[in-house]
């Protein structure tokens, strides 16, 4: 009923290509996440989805019905493609009252006022407006008026709801009770939804599925425990985490190891396997590993061994309290790693550290692809 | 406020130079108002002279009601030209400045490019065939004639206005309305237009006033006396054998009543549309 | 910004270009075609010769030796090199002095000085013919109670005088608007500029110098521009306060041209003037368009 399918989608503006090629698809009832940088393209395929664009090439599809495929001449506009969506600015109606602007998709289909005013009503309940429904917009708080725009787009009752960063205009602390509550009512409607955002842990806290795009295209999708564990490259990656995963270049030897120049790192047996069949011994590769895979020595020594430690000098560390930011260099080679607060190093102190090679990722040098 | 005793000297001097101005910039207004409500043997010699001074509405009355061209009637036939010479460009122009601001189309451009050389086109490059096509048209010497060509004048301004107003109200609340379902007039007249209130309302302040204060195409357009409007009727006041001040400047009073009172009421429309349709790109 | 295969856009258009079209568009061009004929017979560029070396357009024997006439293309000519310095100082002048929150009743003055663009121009026009009138008028007895007997006359009534009675009173109408501009750009400069400067060790003058001027910059091109366009458009003004006269010594071009329409019946010569005039309007315009790009 409310899937969202697009299929080899493209949008190119004037001499940019906004979008290239996109196939992704979205089950009915599905919260899908369009994760990126921003200028990635994810504003344009929600935007097209809407049909406040239309795509140059491609098809898109809402439910059974094709809604967009310039080659057959097709493009319904928005109006007729039973979808809501909520604007980052909100976009409420400035001169209309929060009643009005809740009715309005309503009172433009021609709705009879007694079922409006039953139905604006219900909405209010439901989003706690009922007090401010005779308030205009510049009378509300940034809280409230995100209410008003989701609840403009819920009296619709539509087949999909369509959202382009509708937090990022909150403050911080708003914003978390938000994504909550969000990600409730999404549950509780069973509404197909498309969710924009640069934020990666509005990604991965409200999505049933992210899809991340970098630079017009899409490069993996995934539920958030796929695209955290098992990114496809080296962009998905280091977009997604914070630090960021850290990328050392290496070359693979002969006995199993990845030389890193000033250290070495011994792999595990089906790692180097995989490796092995694929060719990659004796070629540049990049390892990646997250910082909080990364050990302090001194708290780690039952993990340690001499084929995953080496020893580094610690530059900077930022105390976040709960955790310990750890910036450290083995000559030319540097990375971040996270340690807990009981890990006591000091800057300029040259420590052992220890690599959790479970969970390192290799990547192809040249395709920045992940191997494992 | 305190003003300490170091800044003293230059406080006085500021303020003095300042309100010197301000009594340079007033005085001929002073001498317009001493004129009107005095009798005319006490201000040939100068109003300045204030002994005797009797007030008198005489002027004013004898403005209103001259034998030749009653200011009265001219105040009323200004009022039937700039009324709808200030709705119909409002409309027509409001449209076209959304097309121009939202949409693309071939020609756009030029077509805008031409718009802004049409504001700063002389009047007198359209009166001659204007004339003459009115007179075709049995449009001349009728308030009809000089409306639509005050229509059409007003057009070229407030469309640069409007498209500028326009092009800075935010195209997600448009959009949010396309989604919602309106059709684009709709969103136009439901959405638009009055997110744009100010804007309109500057506009329609400023043609109101200008329209109104024309002189040279009334002058043209106009030319049966009981059809002149009240600037036109102005210069026509003075006495047969000396310029009678009394009555002129009485007569001056009543015809800049209206914009000063209109820009007194709206001055922060009035101030915005001035500095908006000159600067904003 | 919607791409439209539709027609939607003309709809939006047309009532405009209905409008425009017959009372705009056509009487433009058909002036610059009447300005190649006359009495409906094609004479190619001669009307532009004999308008342009009419001593009512540019009078070279008078010009600048004897009073005026000098013609009118000189007289506006003229008129722009007073008016538009004067009322760019004035204008900035005055809104430096009201900036701050030192004046007390800063706004009133501003005000004041505002009216003259608030009034119509043809009240502006009588007021002037007021203020030079020989013993109603302020400005003779001024001259009068300072010995300067030659002044001491009805301006607008002699040669010498009327141009420059129109041009000094069209400095008060106009003051005003370059007040107004000035006080909005100033009020749209950061403070910060200022704080900085005045710590970098600046004074007054070299804040003024290094700071304001070169900010003001895209307002004086719109003042600059907006002034010579009201310059070259002049009319109302100078039709009520001197007619033109006396003999032609205040005679500009927007005057002339309604002189050769409504007076000598000469449309021909009328729309030479027509397209000399919008030339000359042209040049502000096309400046102010293009240093906006």
């Amino acid at each position: 009923m409310g899937e969202v399918k697009l299929l080899g989608v493209w949008k190119k503006f004037e001499d940019v290509t906004a979008v290239k090629d996109i196939t992704l698809e979205v089950k009915d009832g599905e919260f899908m996440i369009l994760l990126g940088p921003s200028g990635c393209g994810k504003t344009t395929t929600l935007r097209m989805i809407s049909g406040l664009e239309e795509p140059t090439k491609g098809q898109i599809y809402i439910g059974e019905k094709l809604v967009a495929d310039p080659e057959k001449g097709i493009f319904v506009p928005p109006k007729d493609r039973d979808i809501a969506m909520v604007f980052q600015s909100y976009a409420l109606y400035p001169h209309m009252t929060v009643y009005d602007n809740i009715a309005f998709p309503l009172k433009l289909r021609k709705i009879s006022k007694q079922e409006i005013d039953i139905r604006v009503k219900e909405v209010a309940e439901m989003l706690g407006l009922t007090e401010l429904l005779k308030r205009k917009p510049r009378e509300l708080s940034g809280g409230q008026r995100q209410r008003v725009a989701l609840g403009r787009a819920i009296i619709r009752r539509p087949h999909v709801f369509l959202m382009d960063e509708p937090l990022s205009n909150l403050d911080a602390k708003l914003r978390v009770r938000m994504r909550a509550e969000l990600k409730k009512l999404q549950r509780q409607l069973g509404v197909t939804t498309i969710y924009v955002t640069h934020d990666q842990v509005e990604a991965m806290t409200m999505g049933d599925k992210i899809a991340v795009m970098n630079a017009g295209v899409l490069q993996q999708v995934g539920t958030p425990e796929e695209i955290y564990n098992r990114p496809a490259n080296m962009f998905v990656a280091g977009f997604i985490g914070s630090p960021p995963m850290n990328f050392l270049n290496g070359t693979l030897t002969e006995g199993g190891f990845v030389d890193f120049g000033p250290f070495k790192l011994r792999l595990l047996k089906d790692q180097f396997a995989l490796l092995q069949e694929k060719g990659y011994v004796g070629k540049n590769l990049v390892l990646g590993i997250r910082p909080e895979d990364i050990y302090d020595g001194s708290l780690a020594q039952e993990r340690a061994s001499e084929n995953n430690m080496t020893r580094a000098t610690v530059e900077i560390v930022e105390n976040l309290g709960g955790e310990r930011i750890v910036y450290l260099s083995a000559e030319d080679i540097s990375f971040t790693a996270k340690f807990p607060p009981e890990s006591k190093v000091k800057e300029g102190q040259k420590i052992e550290i220890v690599f959790d090679m479970k969970k390192i990722h290799i990547f192809d040098k040249n395709t920045k692809k992940a191997i494992f | 406020m305190n003003i300490p005793k170091y800044k003293l000297k230059e406080f006085i001097i500021s303020n003095s130079i300042a309100w010197i101005l301000g009594v340079i910039w007033l005085i001929p207004f002073v001498g317009v108002l001493m004129a009107s409500i005095r009798p005319y043997r006490e201000i040939v010699g100068g109003w300045w002279h204030f002994s005797p001074f009797t007030i008198t509405l005489k002027n004013f009355v004898g403005a209103f009601n001259h034998p030749m061209f009653p200011i009265g009637e001219g105040l009323r036939n200004s009022l039937i030209i700039a009324i709808p010479s200030t709705i119909t460009p409002l409309l027509v122009a409001a449209l076209a400045a959304y097309a121009f601001a939202r949409y693309s189309f071939p020609v756009k451009h030029y077509l805008f490019a031409f718009i802004v050389f049409l504001m700063a086109l002389p009047q007198q490059m359209t009166i001659v065939p204007l004339y003459f096509l009115l007179r075709n048209f049995h449009l001349l010497n009728k308030f009809q004639g000089l409306i639509l060509v005050h229509s059409a004048w007003g057009l070229a301004w407030i469309i640069f206005f409007m498209r500028n107003y326009f092009s800075m109200l935010p195209t997600d609340v448009e959009e949010a309305a396309r989604i919602d379902g309106a059709s684009d007039f709709k969103i136009f007249y439901k959405i638009v237009l009055p997110m744009a209130l100010p804007g309109l309302i500057s506009a329609a302040i400023l043609q109101f006033t200008w329209v109104w204060s024309d002189f040279f195409l009334a002058l043209v357009f106009l030319q049966n006396p009981e059809k002149y409007v009240a600037t036109q009727r102005l210069p026509l006041l003075r006495g047969q054998y000396f310029v009678d001040w009394g009555i002129l400047t009485a007569a001056s009073i009543m015809v800049m009543l209206v914009p000063l009172l209109v820009y007194t009421l709206f001055q922060k429309y009035y101030i915005s549309g001035m500095i908006g349709w000159s600067t904003e790109k | 910004m919607r791409k439209s295969k539709s027609l939607t856009p003309l709809f939006f258009l047309l009532p405009a270009l209905i409008l425009m079209v017959p009372f705009v568009i056509y009487p433009v061009f058909k002036t610059v075609y009447l300005s190649f004929f006359l009495d409906d017979k094609f004479v190619g560029l001669e009307n532009y010769k004999n308008v342009l070396l009419s001593p009512d357009i540019v009078n070279l024997d008078r010009f600048p030796t004897n009073s005026p006439p000098w013609g009118a293309l000189i007289h506006n000519v003229v008129w722009i090199a007073i008016h538009l310095p004067a009322t760019i100082f004035l204008g900035l002048g005055i809104a430096l002095l009201l900036r701050g929150k030192e004046i007390k009743g800063a706004s009133i003055i501003k005000s004041i000085v505002f009216l003259g663009m608030v009034i119509p121009m043809i009240v502006g026009g009588l007021i002037i013919r007021f203020l030079f009138e020989e013993g109603a008028g302020v400005i003779p007895a001024i001259f009068k109670a300072l010995g300067i007997e030659g002044l001491a006359i009805t301006w607008t009534a002699y040669p010498k005088t009327a141009l420059f009675a129109a041009i000094l009173g069209s400095i008060w109408i106009w003051t005003g608007f370059s007040m107004l501009m000035y006080s909005a750009g100033l009020a749209s400069i950061p403070k910060d500029y200022y704080e900085a400067a005045l710590i970098d060790g600046a004074n007054r003058f070299q804040i003024f110098k290094n700071v304001t001027w070169p900010l003001l910059k895209p307002i004086t091109i719109v003042v600059v521009a907006m002034t010579l366009l009201w310059d070259l458009k002049i009319f109302d003004v100078v039709y009520v306060a001197t007619g033109g006269g006396p003999g032609g010594a205040s005679m500009v071009l927007a005057l002339q041209m309604w002189d050769y329409f409504a007076r000598a019946l000469n449309y021909n010569y009328a729309a030479v003037v027509a397209v000399l005039l919008t030339t000359l309007t042209l040049i502000p315009a096309l400046w102010l368009i293009r240093r906006r790009e």
